[in-house]
């Protein structure tokens, strides 16, 4: 699932890891280390995983900068929510570190017709509550996303499904309209998670909330919520996967909503880590000797979105100049401490699971480069004709990259002719900028950092058809919608990429969304504590399973 | 000579059945006030939420791509279906019966939201009330004793400076000195309850009672200064009654009055700034939950968080208003008793 950056939360620092070779994600993961910029002298890698616990420990700390609205998996599709959730609750599928997909609570799948999709459920598992897992609980936990009532975030990956029915003991049926490959590979994610129907049944609208809570199947129980305050969980003695036992016997995750602060009791020592470190927080951390910080594998691209076609940006050489009078490399420099790299894709490799050799060369290689160019851009804008005319840019104070990016933009449209505008709204309105069409109305930019939740690029162009729900500028191109809906229909990972790889090429040339950089997920661990894999898959994959005393 | 003095005046006071309906009938105008008001603060605080721009269902499915039957469906069932005027009634209906709705963010019983978060905030509020109130009160007491000696001065000076820093400044300052220097108190949360959340709760509460102390000492200052000039004052010292006494019963007593009605305004004050220590502190109390929901349109929690704190407001004045003929019987009897 692709997810608008919410800003009510610093949503700001993610970027994307670059990972050589699609397939052999495992492999690859270790060895990437950028050249170092001219101005920044960062050094950065990818970590696959951290060293591996000395033993059990009692409990630690995790600090979050917000706390979740609600443990409800149908609404948990923020870093906030699903950072917990992912260690609780456990979907059909399982989605690693390296972003592949393995069987979850669904021993097996299968595909017999294009439309359907039959999942085999796993014997043995267990609730919290102590009661067994059954494919009843599974028709219930994923009908809830088709109920009108629920109002889920997922229901995009439910929008082709016709029905979910048990046709077995332990067997879940899904049939959809349509020949869709993105909807079993969303099930490693909160669209998959299973619930114990009875406690759906009992808990009602409180499902999910403080007072309601949740009885999943997860190396971890939800053991106390304090309002506004902390999370704690406590490791669960009957959880089924032995690989995945809980090494910590409770995790208490604290909310801290200012950068600051967190950086803070990092350092002195009060919490033991926490994801999603703010990149100009890196150095200190390092230099404090306390702990360290680990970068992992990312989904997330930082961009530009074009909202709206009818201004100067509907002409392409408007954008290609905007983007070409962009000095990428200093925005990496400036906004993420050079903690990333430009790039002119709007997915990483990460999510090319499963891509073919030559779709992944097609994809990534000989992309038009935009490189920085201030006379080509002028010349282009003049050509369009479009000198002298206006763009708003929308941004909020979120951080300081937003405010870095929307200077540098201004500037870059000011210095080919065009009138920039910075409009700046509070991070609620900026949020209704992805989800309300009004909001956008005399909007024609603004930034955001798009995840990808699930391991296929499609999850991204997907949303640039048209008449999609998240393609804010109404972009349209009958090509690409085409090669798009064909590789949906597409089966074979490798075979849909080579499709995919057409779709990504198409988006480079026509700049419906403007690329700027990718760079890792940050993380950071105390001296008590190691053995978390390093990645943006923490959404998803029982991360703090793994840690325990260094 | 009147008979100023409330103690001469409960003396002389022979306690007539006038006194009673006289009380009663200025006990039911209070509560008649008391309630026109309310529901005045009711009407205001529910229909402003139409003028402030957003969608709250648009908030609810939380920029995702809904199903057109998920948006009719939310929208019904918070209500924001109905004309305005029908969905006042359905609230204020609610409220009556302790039914404040659900909050849209967190997707749960109002009640319940705050009801989390209330007594962090009651706590706090009570703490530094009485910070405030030992504090203020005496050194407002010691700078009038001594009035136009240096103690005076610095008593005036010391409080002004402290009622020029602000809350967000004195919790850094705080944090910095006895939380990360010292280690004397915890930075961060409300603790496990009981002494362990009085314990967490000293800084924040120093932090939110500075601003405020200023204010009570400088009222009881003057208002003891006032009185210390006052005749009675004299004859009682004349009657070579104690300092202390004459201080106690016959300056202070009368003092109390504007003491209490400025303690009055001052809830509403530290409801408010209560928001901010919240945030510092990273406590999650009433304060930071109302900040927090007026950005994200949660406008359940935001109508009924305003509607406390405006009816905390209303009944402590009241209380304040009810309490003061019992202190100073001259202010039962009207002005014409002076």
């Amino acid at each position: 699932m692709t997810t608008p950056r919410l800003p009510a939360r610093r949503r700001f620092r993610r970027t994307t890891a670059i990972v050589a070779g699609g397939l052999g994600a495992v492999l690859a993961l270790a060895g990437c280390t950028p050249e170092p910029s001219p101005d920044t002298d960062v050094e950065w890698e990818l970590t696959a995983t951290t060293d591996a616990p000395s033993g059990d420990i009692d409990s630690y700390t995790w600090v979050s900068y917000a706390e979740p609205f609600s443990l409800d998996y149908a609404y948990a599709f923020d870093y906030s929510d699903n950072q917990v959730l992912a260690n609780v609750c456990e979907s059909l599928l399982r989605l690693n570190p390296d972003y592949t997909l393995s069987p979850g609570l669904a021993e097996a799948y299968e595909h017999p017709t294009p439309t359907t999709w039959v999942y085999t459920i796993r014997d043995g598992v267990t609730f919290h509550d102590g009661t067994p897992l059954t494919a009843a609980d599974v028709v219930a936990s994923m009908s809830r996303h088709l109920d009108p009532a629920v109002g889920s975030s997922w229901y995009s990956v439910y929008q082709n499904v016709v029905s979910i029915e048990q046709t077995g003991d332990r067997e879940v049926t899904v049939t959809e309209a349509i020949p869709d490959s993105q909807f079993n590979l969303a099930m490693g994610g909160s669209a998959g998670v299973v619930e114990s129907a009875a406690t759906l049944e009992a808990a009602g609208a409180d499902y999910g909330n403080s007072s309601g809570g949740v009885n999943c199947t997860g190396p971890f129980s939800l053991e106390e919520w304090k309002s506004g305050e902390s999370i704690t969980l406590a490791r669960f003695d009957d959880y089924w996967d032995d690989s995945l036992r809980a090494q910590s016997g409770e995790v208490e995750f604290l909310f801290m909503n200012d950068a600051t602060a967190r950086v803070n009791a990092l350092k002195s020592g009060e919490v033991d880590g926490g994801w999603m470190i703010p990149f100009d927080a890196i150095g200190q951390l390092e230099a404090s000797g306390v702990g360290d910080v680990y970068f992992g594998l990312s989904t997330a691209v930082s961009s530009l979105i074009v909202s709206n076609l009818d201004g100067p940006l509907g002409d392409l050489r408007v954008r290609q100049a905007l983007l070409m009078a962009l000095d990428r490399q200093g925005i990496v420099d400036a906004a993420a401490k050079g903690y990333g790299d430009v790039t002119n894709a709007l997915t990483t490799e990460s999510v090319w699971v499963g891509a073919s050799d030559a779709a992944l060369d097609s994809a990534f290689e000989g992309l038009e480069e935009y490189p920085y160019d201030l006379e080509e851009a002028k010349r282009l804008v003049e050509e369009a004709g479009a000198t002298g005319e206006e763009i708003t840019f929308a941004t909020a104070p979120i951080g300081s990259d937003f405010n870095i990016i929307a200077q540098a933009t201004a500037a870059a449209a000011e210095s080919i002719g065009l009138k920039a505008t910075i409009e700046t709204v509070t991070p609620n309105a900026y949020t209704a900028l992805f989800s309300d069409p009004s909001a956008r109305e005399g909007i024609d930019l603004f930034y955001t950092v798009w995840y990808l939740s699930s391991p296929d690029p499609l999850e991204m162009y997907s949303v640039l058809r048209t008449g999609e729900f998240s393609n804010y500028g109404e972009w349209s191109d009958p090509e690409f919608d085409q090669v798009v809906n064909e590789a949906i229909a597409i089966d074979d990972p490798a075979a849909r990429s080579e499709k995919t790889a057409e779709a990504q090429r198409i988006a480079n040339e026509q700049l419906p969304w403007l690329p700027l950089f990718a760079g890792p997920m940050p993380v950071f661990m105390g001296e008590r504590i190691t053995g978390v894999s390093p990645s943006i898959a923490f959404l998803y994959y029982p991360w703090a399973a793994t840690i325990g005393a260094r | 000579m009147a008979l100023a003095d409330p103690a001469e005046r409960t003396a002389a006071r022979s306690g007539g059945a006038w006194v009673g309906t006289a009380t009663l009938r200025r006990v039911g105008g209070k509560l008649g006030a008391l309630a026109l008001t309310l529901f005045l603060a009711s009407l205001l605080v529910f229909f402003s939420r139409f003028l402030v721009p957003g969608d709250p269902v648009s908030f609810l499915l939380r920029g995702r791509k809904p199903s057109p039957e998920a948006v009719a469906q939310v929208t019904e069932q918070y209500g924001l279906d109905l004309p305005p005027w029908q969905q006042y009634l359905n609230w204020i209906a609610g409220v009556l019966h302790g039914d404040f709705g659900r909050s849209l963010q967190y997707r749960q019983d109002v009640s319940t939201v705050i009801g989390e978060r209330l007594p962090v905030t009651l706590g706090l509020v009570l703490m530094a009330g009485l910070m405030i109130a030992i504090v203020g009160i005496a050194a407002g007491i010691v700078a009038a004793l001594n009035r136009g000696r240096v103690l005076d001065r610095a008593v005036l000076i010391g409080l002004t400076v402290l009622g020029a820093i602000p809350s967000f400044v004195g919790a850094i300052v705080l944090i910095a000195i006895f939380a990360v220097q010292l280690g004397w108190f915890p930075s961060f949360g409300s603790g496990e309850g009981g002494l362990d959340t009085a314990y967490h709760l000293v800084l924040p509460s120093i932090a939110l009672a500075i601003v405020f102390v200023v204010l009570v000492g400088k009222v009881t200052r003057s208002s003891m200064v006032d009185q210390l000039d006052r005749e009675h004052v004299e004859v009682a010292t004349s009657r070579g009654l104690k300092r202390a006494t004459v201080v106690r019963r016959h300056v202070f007593r009368n003092a109390i009055g504007p003491i209490l009605t400025v303690s009055g305004l001052l809830v509403a004050g530290l409801l408010v700034a209560s928001s901010i220590v919240e945030a510092a502190f990273g406590l999650a109390g009433v304060g930071s939950l109302l900040v927090q929901s007026v950005d994200r349109l949660d406008f359940p929690v935001v109508q009924a968080i305003v509607l406390l704190v405006v009816a905390a407001f209303v009944v402590v004045n009241a209380i304040v208003d009810l309490l003061e003929p019992w202190i100073d019987p001259r202010s039962a009897a009207g002005a014409g008793a002076r």
